[in-house]
């Protein structure tokens, strides 16, 4: 990795830099939250953000997409292009860069998804890093920190930055669009003090031994009723979710009944109908069962194909639902057979 | 885990999500609610590259309506065609009904994980099938057939609700008179033409010799069904990883994607449909 430093006041011109060539997406203020949005100017750039109310998930796997045109009387696809223009994510925390990772693999493999792989490529990322807030639990699985993924990573150091250079790509555009320096042996004991400090400012621990057996020993534990009777199946834990990738596909006819598209949209384990078939068995028809399943994919599914569990700690879901429903509390009902 | 790189430098292979055009080549009515498809690929170099196993299924695409996975029910032995036994149960298998020879649907695929065929070569093989679960295994029927002289004995225990519903009769009828197929078709309502067995699929282990340590066994039909043909093998001392099952689920991408199909830790569409029964056993809420 190749390492820069860069001058708190001068972040302004590697913004406008980029914006020549890329579309840029950032952090910006909403109605008191925080989203990613095409940043207009630099000035509204806000890389004190907590943490954002979607995941930059959207920006490459969107919450509806065309998948294709088609023409109906010969079944014929007419279209299945993805047009994307050079694009920058600008200050994603390493949680959310964790989550593409974990994305990655789903939408790479065996079956390569284009349209989320096309965006992908056309992306440049580029880190920054954070403060925890309350709902924070990225340490829990070790996601505070992230090592690659990104082109650029920049750790907040007072009144400079840390400029870890990930990729050609990212060591190119700080050299091009910002005047930066070479680090010396200060700024690296500055480094380290301030990692310290960002992992010792962590302070919400659950314990996450053995899940997989648990979820297997447990899985018919009452626990799964009580969540199942505050879950409203609402599906909002999985909308802010930056590592949830399920999806429905339906086709849309044009108004002259000849061709449509093909489109996909966000899907949500937690909806009644996501696992019914064609004769009427449902697989998954009541609540409990459902919520059920979310930790178990997340926890112990996923984790049987890649490792790892699909989860970052980012919190969204818990401060989105509505019933209060969090995932720091199952994990531990799940440890101890208590509801909380 | 992959990286940014990782990524720019793979190139973008074909879309898997794009539906090759198949010509429908024959309708025939199996009963009131399904019938048999025989679909031709268009295009020469795809219809070649379609090599697929006894047990894997297609996602079959009528743009306008949308796409379903069905199990392939010809064996792999059958070159440049593929047959579909469809039960008209829902939007696109309904739209596929009202097709004519000749007409033009599509095909993704094939998807998922099949019998294993090869490794059943010298053995018996008990066939268990219930209702419409028969389409994907009749596709290992049909293989095996075509290479009978590389199994020991096959036995094919077959159940319906009623003998309107019995599927593939005319072919079944004829293997009734065969020696080298032990077929038992069984009903649970018999009218005055039913000259088979009667009551549930279950009832006819009583009538069949097992070699518990020579056998696999191929399950598929309605999810109640498992438990209990599996009951009866488990009596016959076969080995729960000789015995094999087939599961439906919901499916929209088929490719270990859109996450319908989850079952236990696994993906219906990739890491099944089929499973051996050890598998299963640890897959939560599998059967």
């Amino acid at each position: 990795m190749f390492f820069r430093v860069i001058d708190k006041v001068r972040l302004p011109d590697l913004v406008r830099g980029l914006a020549t060539e890329y579309e840029v997406i950032a952090p910006v203020e909403k109605d008191g939250r925080f989203v990613y949005a095409p940043l207009e100017d630099p000035g509204l750039l806000r890389l004190d953000y907590d943490t954002t109310l979607l995941p930059p998930k959207k920006w490459f796997f969107p919450a509806e997409e065309t998948l294709m045109r088609f023409r109906v009387a010969d079944n014929e696809v007419l279209n299945d292009e993805v047009a994307v223009a050079p694009r920058v994510l600008f200050g994603l925390h390493p949680c959310d860069i964790n989550a593409l990772l974990l994305m990655d693999n789903v939408f790479t493999g065996k079956y390569p998804d284009p349209y989320y792989m096309r965006r992908r490529e056309k992306t440049l990322l580029i880190g920054v890093s954070c403060t925890p807030s309350d709902t924070c639990f990225c340490n829990v699985w070790d996601t505070n920190e992230v090592h690659w993924g990104f082109d650029v990573f920049l750790t907040d150091m007072g009144d400079r930055y840390f400029a870890s250079c990930r990729t050609v790509k990212g060591a190119e555009i700080i050299d091009r669009f910002v005047e930066n320096r070479a680090v010396i042996d200060e700024d690296t004991r500055e480094f380290q003090s301030v990692v310290h400090d960002f992992k010792d400012a962590f302070h919400r621990d659950v314990d996450t031994t053995q899940l997989p057996v648990l979820l297997d020993a447990k899985f018919d534990s009452p626990i799964w009723d009580e969540f199942g009777e505050k879950c409203l199946s609402c599906g909002a834990c999985s909308m802010v979710c930056p590592t949830c990738y399920c999806f429905d596909v339906h086709d849309r006819l044009d108004p002259d009944q000849k061709s449509g598209v093909r489109a996909r949209t966000w899907d949500s384990c937690q909806f009644k109908e996501f696992a019914a078939v064609a004769h009427g068995q449902n697989f998954r028809d009541s609540r409990a069962s459902r919520v059920k399943y979310r930790y178990y994919h997340k926890q112990w599914g996923y984790l049987s194909k890649f490792e790892r569990v699909l989860c970052v700690g980012c919190g969204r879901c818990a401060r989105a639902c509505p019933a209060g429903i969090n995932p720091v509390n199952v994990i531990a009902a799940l440890q101890t057979g208590e509801v909380r | 885990m992959s990286t940014t790189q990782g990524v720019a430098a793979r190139d973008i292979q074909a879309n898997p999500y794009h539906p090759w055009p198949a010509r429908i080549t024959s309708i025939t009515n199996l009963t009131d609610k399904e019938k048999l498809f025989e679909l031709r690929l268009i295009d020469e170099d795809v219809r070649e590259a379609f090599e697929f196993q006894s047990g894997q299924f297609v996602e079959l695409s009528i743009f306008g309506v949308g796409e379903a996975p069905i199990s392939i029910s010809s064996a792999p032995s059958k070159q440049g065609f593929i047959e579909l036994c469809v039960r008209d149960s829902g939007d696109v298998t309904g739209a596929l009904h009202a097709k004519q020879c000749g007409d033009v649907v599509g095909l993704r695929g094939p998807y998922g994980r099949g019998f294993p065929f090869e490794e059943m070569k010298g053995h018996d093989v008990l066939l268990v099938a219930g209702g419409l679960g028969i389409a994907p295994l009749k596709s290992l029927i049909n293989h095996i057939h075509d290479e009978r002289h590389e199994f020991g004995k096959v036995t094919i225990l077959y159940g319906s609700r009623n003998p309107a519903e019995v599927l593939f009769r005319y072919q079944f009828d004829m293997w009734k008179h065969r020696d080298d197929f032990d077929l038992i078709l069984t009903v649970d309502q018999p009218d005055d033409t039913w000259d088979g067995e009667t009551g549930l699929v279950t009832k006819l282990f009583d009538q069949i010799d097992v070699d518990p340590d020579n056998t696999y066994g191929a399950i598929c039909g309605p999810p109640v069904m498992y438990k209990y043909v599996i009951d009866e093998m488990r009596k016959k001392d076969m080995d729960v990883d000789r015995i094999y099952v087939s599961f439906e689920r919901r499916m929209k991408c088929g490719i270990g994607k859109c996450g319908h199909c989850g079952v236990g830790h696994q993906y219906t569409c990739v890491d099944g449909p089929v499973f051996n029964y050890w598998e299963a056993m640890n897959l939560q809420g599998a059967i």
